[in-house]
């Protein structure tokens, strides 16, 4: 199935920090990533890679029409199987969700270890219109019937042997039509055919 | 092969060519020595060690009278025999280098395609080496009567076999390059294979009183090949795929029996007609020289 992305705006990451921005020197270990969409367009799912980030990353979905909208969790603690260690960590993750208008990246970071985290190539998309189905040979889509069907006739040759026989001799002439050079044809000089006094009366 | 080659060690007797009883270790490196490079000298040890190769190479059924071959083919080598006489007619040389030329292409089956493509180079040198009165090169003279020996001596009827020369011959002044006589002669080789499956064929599909076919049954067996044969506008793997499905057990069966099915018995095909029809097939396929 075909993807089609969703245009949308990703804002900056935004450290979320408790107490003034002016007192704290440390760098802050939470970030979000605001996603929003100029149009409203529901989508099917997210693509992004991970940059070590995630002791947990929170997908934020807001389901809209029905129900009042509400911010859902989609994933959670999954992306770094050991915050201390490599495994994970630059990986590309896929989520597929339905009917979202509104996405929140909330970005923890997993461990001291890694001073800067967040996610790259975020993409959305939708499902696209369905591939055309391929036009498959005519022998493919009409195999032959599994039952070897009673011969009706006495007296005819083994089919087995008369393929096995009929497959090499194709085999053959398959080699020889493929080989081919492209060589050609010199010629001896014959004594005296090149003479310009001859050449002239020609 | 590896006696051949081993060096002597420095105080040890040497492996190969001293008896394992003498006594005396000082005499025996002296006149190991001697021997040694002698036969070096002389050039036996090259040549034993080519023989050597070659049988590998053929794994012939025979290895003692291929290698009486092989070193009967070695004596016509040289120029002059032994010194007897005047040295022999051009044409008694040429049909030498013909025969020789024919004894190396058909060491190896042209399956054993490395090999068979040593052969033939070597072949090739043989036919085109230059002499007193010959140019060197391979003229197309030579080139189709080595063609010609070639499908005579893999008994192929006449009839079969002249389509294919025909295509693939060299008019006498032409100069024929290596590639040339390459393809030439794997195509000859091919086809004297492809005749005797169409042979072994005929066999399964003749009725053994009659030593006849039902024509109706070697026309639809010969139709379904063409019909394998046809190029189609798949790239090479879909198009084996498909062949592979047309000849098929079942699908031969189907052809088979819809054939008798279908039609009335009429005049029985003989083994000649079917190789003279089964190899148009292939000859169809085979690219004209030039």
């Amino acid at each position: 199935m075909s993807r089609v992305l969703v245009p949308c705006h990703v804002k900056g990451t935004v450290a979320l920090q408790v107490g003034d921005v002016w007192t704290s020197q440390g760098r802050p270990g939470v970030l979000v990533i605001d996603v929003t969409f100029p149009c409203v367009t529901p989508f099917e799912g997210i693509t992004f890679k991970n940059y070590y980030t995630a002791a947990g990353i929170r997908v934020c979905q807001h389901t809209s029409a029905h129900t009042p909208a509400k911010w859902v969790t989609c994933l959670w603690d999954c992306l770094m199987p050991d915050p201390h260690s490599e495994e994970g960590a630059q990986e590309y993750i896929l989520c597929d969700m339905a009917r979202i208008s509104e996405l929140h990246l909330i970005l923890q970071q997993p461990s001291p270890l890694w001073l800067s985290f967040t996610v790259e190539e975020l993409q959305i998309y939708q499902q696209g219109p369905k591939s055309p189905s391929m036009i498959f040979p005519k022998w493919l889509s009409h195999p032959m019937p599994c039952e070897q069907p009673a011969l009706l006739h006495e007296g005819l040759p083994d089919p087995s042997r008369v393929s096995s026989e009929v497959q090499q001799m194709w085999a053959l002439t398959e080699m020889i039509r493929a080989s081919h050079t492209s060589a050609r044809i010199g010629h001896f000089d014959v004594d005296g055919c090149y003479d310009l006094n001859l050449l002239s009366y020609t | 092969m590896a006696a051949v080659e081993k060096r002597r060690q420095a105080v040890a007797p040497p492996a190969g060519f001293t008896d394992s009883g003498r006594q005396s270790v000082s005499r025996a490196v002296g006149a190991a020595e001697s021997e040694e490079d002698f036969l070096r000298q002389v050039g036996v040890t090259e040549m034993l060690r080519a023989a050597l190769l070659k049988v590998l190479e053929a794994r012939p059924e025979e290895p003692i009278a291929f290698l009486a071959h092989y070193f009967e083919n070695m004596g016509l080598r040289s120029p002059v025999n032994g010194g007897a006489g005047e040295p022999p007619g051009q044409l008694l040389l040429q049909q030498q280098r013909l025969g020789r030329a024919l004894w190396h292409l058909r060491l190896a089956h042209h399956s054993q395609r490395a090999a068979f493509n040593n052969n033939v180079s070597v072949a090739y040198e043989c036919l085109s080496a230059g002499g007193r009165r010959k140019r060197p090169g391979l003229d197309g003279r030579t080139y189709s009567e080595l063609l010609r020996r070639i499908c005579r001596d893999g008994q192929a009827p006449e009839e079969v076999v002249a389509p294919l020369l025909r295509k693939v011959q060299c008019r006498d002044h032409e100069a024929v390059p290596l590639s040339v006589f390459r393809a030439g002669t794997l195509t000859c080789f091919v086809l004297l294979e492809f005749v005797a499956r169409a042979g072994a064929l005929f066999q399964l599909l003749e009725d053994p009183a009659a030593a006849v076919a039902d024509r109706r049954v070697g026309q639809a067996v010969l139709d379904t090949l063409e019909g394998a044969l046809q190029a189609s506008d798949a790239a090479a793997p879909a198009r084996f795929l498909e062949a592979g499905s047309r000849l098929g057990p079942d699908s031969l069966a189907l052809a088979l029996d819809r054939a008798v099915g279908g039609r009335r018995p009429s005049a029985p095909m003989t083994r000649e007609e079917f190789l003279e029809r089964a190899a148009a097939l292939f000859i169809a396929k085979v690219k004209p020289v030039g």
